[in-house]
């Protein structure tokens, strides 16, 4: 049976399936076309202990070993000490601590062995203790995801997101929120 | 342009080197058995320069001339996470790094 018009019913499905269809591409193509425009974001992978965090390479200014270390009396917990860096004086961080404050009360952790991640942001600079450098990685704009809600919100702060890399989640780490106490 | 130094007592509180301005340093004295405690063995009078204020302090190390080169300025993000006195900019010397008050 046809409609006065001359259009089935059946041909009046399909041209709203066509429309929505034509909506559906519409948008993805405008998805598509953002995701282009975002730069990717290039992230330096390191470890504390088990767990994996990513910082944005574009505020890594370099990573060093650990060299002598001068204790600061009266510094927060978190700061190990002053190091000279080439004649640069350099305040170091035990990125552990900034993570998880006021959870242990274990004397600062030993550098041997470890990294120094030098990181600039707004004209503060650091150097953040960690135990392994893993990785350089180039991830588009879209990997990285919201921090999830489960996170504790004072340690939420610290994060820009979670990005997901070689089918793990790291952490990646908000500079400004990181230098500043 | 000047090339000259600064003269700094170098003391140890325990933890940290701190440098004084020589210039600034009344006397310098052993504390008595009774008050030495953990707050140090020596008391540094100071106030040549200014307001008095009296210091302690585990060891005194000596002197250092340092020149313009070895004085740099405290790391922004030290500074905001230290309590009480501020120093005023970090020294590099042959003992290690040291604090300048």
């Amino acid at each position: 049976m046809t409609s006065p018009v001359g259009i089935s019913p059946l041909d009046e499905a399909r041209e709203e399936l066509l429309r929505e269809a034509s909506i559906e591409a519409e948008a993805s193509g405008v998805e598509k076309v953002q995701e282009e425009a975002a730069p990717p974001r290039t992230l330096l992978v390191f470890f504390l202990g088990a767990e994996g965090f990513a910082v944005d390479l574009a505020h890594v200014r370099k990573v060093l070993r650990p060299d002598r270390i001068a204790r600061v009396s009266g510094a927060a917990p978190e700061v190990l000490g002053l190091m000279n860096c080439q004649g640069e004086v350099l305040c170091i961080l035990d990125l552990r601590k900034i993570l998880s404050p006021g959870k242990e009360t274990a004397p600062a952790p030993a550098p041997e062995g470890k990294f120094i991640i030098v990181v600039r942001h707004e004209g503060k600079e650091a150097g953040f203790l960690v135990d392994a450098v893993r990785d350089v990685v180039e991830l588009p704009a879209s990997s990285v995801h919201p921090v999830l809600e489960t996170v504790d919100p004072s340690r939420a702060r610290l994060f820009e997101g979670t990005v997901s890399y070689g089918g793990r989640f790291a952490g990646l780490l908000s500079p400004s929120a990181c230098l500043n106490p | 342009m000047t090339t000259g130094t600064v003269d700094l007592l170098v003391v140890d509180d325990g933890t940290t080197l701190r440098g004084y301005d020589c210039r600034d340093v009344l006397r310098v004295e052993e504390a008595g058995e009774e008050e030495t405690g953990s707050a140090g063995r020596y008391r540094i009078h100071l106030g040549r320069l200014g307001g008095a204020r009296e210091v302690r302090c585990r060891e005194v190390l000596g002197s250092v001339a340092l020149t313009a080169k070895q004085i740099r300025p405290v790391p922004e993000v030290l500074s905001d996470r230290l309590g009480g006195e501020k120093p005023w900019a970090v020294g590099v010397t042959d003992r290690g790094i040291c604090l300048l008050f």
